[in-house]
C-alpha cells in the first residue's frame, strides 16, 4: 500500500512538475515578448521593471503606449490587444504578459474541436456567406463594337448574342473593380477586412508584380498576418480559387477567406493583331466571395461548398492560344467554331459528373453558373444539356466575356435572386462549370 | 484667409520649411476645401513611400507606424492621395487616441498613422460623447470603418497630408503622423446614414 501511494505520490509531482513546467515556459515567453516590444519603444533608455507602469513613470506617452499594444498584436496575431486597457490595470511589462497569456487562453477555450485535425477528417463544412461584385463603367454597344473591331454588322448582337460590353473606365483597372467587388462582400456579411484570414485570387489580365492578390492583399488593408495566394486558370480561375480556399480553411485553424477574380480584357486586347471578332466579346468585371467554415450557416450564408471536379485535355489546346512576343506584342489564335463545341461538350460532361457526385439530377438544380464565352454558347450548351435558359443568369449578354469573373457574377446573381425567396423549403442547388485554354475544365456543386 | 510676415526659425532638420509668422493679418474672404485640396495638390506630393521625404522608411515592428531618419528626410511634410483608409480607435479610461492606415497611388501601405488631424480628433471625441449620452453602445472604430469611410473614399478627392514629429529627432528617428485627411469630416455625418 505504502509503495503504491508512494508510486502515486511520484507521479502526481512529476505531473504537477510538468505544469509549472509548461505554464513558466507560456509566462517567460510573454514576458520575454512584452519585453521585446517595451525596448523597441525605449532605444536609448535601460528596460524598465516588470511592474513599473510605463505610462505613468512617463517613460512612455499614450502615443508610446499605443504603439507598444500594435507591436504586441501584430506578433502574436491577437486581434484588438490591449483595446480597450482594463480600468486600474497597471500599463506595465508583467500586465502586458498576462494579457497576452490570457487571450491565448481565451482563443484556445473557444475553438475546441476544431482545427487541422477537425478539418482533415472533413469535419468542418464550408460556405459562401456573401458576395459582390463589379462591371467595367463604361457601356459599350454591340454596334459601336462591331465597328470599332471592324467585323461584319450583327455579328457581336446576332452570331454572339452580345447586347453590349461593360469595359473599364479610364480610372479602372483590375485593383479598382476587385476592390468593389469585394467592399460588396464584406458589406454584406458585416465583416471589417481585418477579420479576413486569406485572401485567393485571380486574374489573367493583371501583369504586374506585385502579383493581382499581394496588390489587391495592400489595397483591401488587409491584416498584415493574413495570406494572399494567386491562382492561376484562366476562365476556371474562379472555380480553382474556390477549391483551394476551401481546402486551407478545412485545414488550417483559420476560419475566414476573401475570393476574388478581376479581369480587365479592353486594354489587354486592344492590340493590332488580336483578331477583332475575338476581342470584341470581352468586357470588364470582378466578383468577390467571403468563405466561411461554420456547420451553422446562420446570418446571410447562403450555401454550403460542395465537391469539385477538374480537368485538362489537350486535344483543343490549340483552339484558343495567346503569346506575348517582341515589343510585348500579343498575338492570339482563335478558331471559334472549334473552341465553341469543345466548351459546349465538356461543359455538358461536367454536368454529368456533378450529377454523380451530388447524387442530384440536373433537373433538380436551382441555377447553373457558367462560364460564357458568349450568350449563343451558353444557349446551344442549355439545348444540348437540356437545362432550362431562365436557370442560367447571363451576365454575358450584357457585360460581356468576363473571363475568370463570368461564372462568378453568374454565381452571384444566383444567390442574390435565392436570397429573395420567401421561405424555401430545402436549401438550394448550384451547379457551376468553366472552361479556359488548354483546354482546362472545373465544376462545382453548391447546396 | 491670412497673411503674414514669414520669418525663418532656428529649426533643426528636417523642419526646414517651419518658419515663425509676424503681423497676421486678416485678408479677407476664406478658401473652401476643395480650392485647400487643389492648392496643396501644388506642394509637395508623392505617389510613393520613398518620395514621401526623399528618404527611405523604417519600422520597428510588423503593420507599427514608420519613422524616418531625420538627417537623411529632405522635408518634413508631404501630401499624398490615398486609395484606401482604416481607421483604428484605441480607447483607454478617457483617453482617445485615433490611428489610421493608408494605401498610396503606388500600392504601398502606410501603418498605424497617428491621426493629428484637429478635425478628425474633434469628429471622433463627438461621435463618442453623442454615443455616450445617448446611451446606444456604438463601436467607434466600425462606424468609422463602414459609414464614415462611405463619406470618405467616394469622394472626388482622398488626400493625405503626411508630417514628420518632432521630439525624437535625439534618438534619431522623426515618426511620422497624419496632418491632414480630406475630406474632412461633416458634422452631419455622425447622423447615420
Amino acid at each position: 500500500m505504502r509503495r503504491r501511494s508512494r508510486r502515486r505520490g511520484i507521479v502526481a509531482t512529476h505531473e504537477v512538475v510538468a505544469m509549472s513546467s509548461s505554464e513558466s515556459q507560456d509566462e517567460s515567453r510573454a514576458l520575454e515578448l512584452s519585453r521585446q516590444c517595451v525596448a523597441s519603444k525605449l532605444p536609448f533608455q535601460a528596460l524598465p521593471g516588470d511592474d513599473d507602469d510605463l505610462v505613468e513613470t512617463g517613460l512612455l506617452d499614450s502615443m508610446g503606449w499605443v504603439d507598444v499594444l500594435i507591436g504586441i498584436e501584430s506578433a502574436t496575431d491577437i486581434r484588438d490587444f490591449g483595446n480597450t486597457w482594463p480600468e486600474g490595470r497597471a500599463k506595465s511589462i508583467r500586465a502586458l504578459a498576462d494579457m497576452i497569456r490570457e487571450a491565448r487562453r481565451r482563443v484556445s477555450e473557444e475553438k475546441p474541436g476544431e482545427g487541422p485535425a477537425a478539418g482533415a477528417q472533413g469535419g468542418s463544412q464550408v460556405s459562401i456567406g456573401a458576395w459582390g461584385y463589379a462591371l467595367g463603367a463604361v457601356t459599350v454597344s454591340a454596334d459601336q463594337i462591331e465597328s470599332e473591331c471592324d467585323v461584319p454588322p450583327h455579328k457581336i448582337r446576332n452570331g454572339a448574342g452580345i447586347r453590349t460590353l461593360q469595359v473599364a473606365a479610364a480610372t479602372e483597372d483590375e485593383l479598382t473593380l476587385g476592390q468593389r467587388a469585394a467592399d460588396a462582400a464584406l458589406e454584406m456579411a458585416e465583416m471589417p477586412a481585418e477579420r479576413i484570414d486569406f485572401l485567393v485570387a485571380t486574374s489573367t489580365t493583371f501583369l504586374n508584380l506585385p502579383s493581382f492578390a499581394p496588390s489587391l492583399h495592400s489595397r483591401l488593408l488587409l491584416r498584415e498576418t493574413g495570406g494572399a495566394l494567386d491562382v492561376g486558370g484562366a476562365c476556371v480561375g474562379l472555380i480553382y480559387s474556390l477549391a483551394v480556399a476551401k481546402g486551407l480553411l478545412r485545414m488550417a485553424t483559420q476560419g475566414v477567406a476573401l475570393v476574388v477574380a478581376s479581369e480587365v480584357h479592353s486594354r489587354r486586347l486592344n492590340a493590332p493583331r488580336v483578331p477583332g471578332e475575338f476581342r470584341g466579346l470581352f468586357g470588364d468585371g470582378a466578383c468577390a466571395f467571403v468563405l466561411t467554415r461554420a456547420t451553422d450557416r446562420g446570418g446571410h450564408a447562403a450555401v454550403r461548398l460542395g465537391d469539385f471536379v477538374w480537368g485538362c485535355s489537350a486535344t483543343f489546346a490549340s483552339s484558343l492560344s495567346a503569346k506575348w512576343g517582341e515589343n510585348s506584342r500579343l498575338t492570339v489564335q482563335f478558331k471559334g467554331e472549334q473552341l465553341a463545341h469543345a466548351a459546349v461538350t465538356q461543359m455538358d460532361r461536367i454536368l454529368e459528373i456533378l450529377e454523380n457526385k451530388s447524387r442530384r439530377a440536373r433537373t433538380e438544380v436551382d441555377y447553373f453558373a457558367f462560364h460564357q464565352p458568349n450568350p449563343r454558347v451558353v444557349e446551344i450548351l442549355a439545348e444540348k444539356a437540356n437545362i432550362p435558359l431562365e436557370r442560367i443568369p447571363l451576365p454575358s449578354a450584357t457585360g460581356g466575356n468576363l473571363g475568370s469573373a463570368t461564372c462568378g457574377i453568374s454565381l452571384c446573381q444566383a444567390l442574390t435572386d435565392l436570397r429573395t425567396r420567401p421561405n424555401p423549403s430545402q436549401p438550394p442547388l448550384i451547379f457551376m462549370a468553366a472552361v479556359g485554354p488548354g483546354l482546362i475544365w472545373g465544376g462545382a456543386f453548391l447546396d | 484667409m491670412v497673411r503674414f510676415i514669414p520669418a525663418p526659425t532656428s529649426a533643426s532638420p528636417p523642419h526646414l520649411e517651419d518658419q515663425n509668422t509676424h503681423g497676421l493679418l486678416s485678408g479677407g474672404g476664406c478658401a473652401g476645401e476643395v480650392e485647400l485640396v487643389d492648392m496643396l495638390h501644388k506642394a509637395e506630393v508623392s505617389a510613393d513611400l520613398e518620395k514621401l521625404f526623399g528618404c527611405e522608411l523604417h519600422t520597428d515592428t510588423h503593420g507599427g507606424n514608420a519613422w524616418v531618419d531625420p538627417g537623411s528626410a529632405t522635408r518634413s511634410i508631404c501630401g499624398c492621395q490615398f486609395k484606401n483608409i482604416r481607421f483604428r480607435v484605441f480607447q483607454d479610461a478617457g483617453e482617445v487616441t485615433l490611428r489610421a492606415r493608408l494605401v498610396l497611388q503606388s500600392g504601398e501601405t502606410l501603418n498605424s498613422l497617428p491621426v493629428v488631424d484637429r478635425e478628425w480628433r474633434r469628429f471622433l471625441s463627438d461621435l463618442i460623447h453623442r454615443s455616450s449620452e445617448s446611451g446606444v453602445s456604438l463601436a467607434p472604430e466600425g462606424f468609422l470603418n463602414r459609414l464614415i469611410w462611405g463619406k470618405v473614399m467616394p469622394a472626388p478627392y482622398c488626400f493625405a497630408r503626411i508630417g514628420l514629429a518632432r521630439g525624437k529627432q535625439m534618438e534619431g528617428k522623426c515618426w511620422l503622423m497624419l496632418d491632414s485627411l480630406f475630406p474632412q469630416p461633416n458634422a452631419g455625418w455622425l447622423s447615420g446614414p
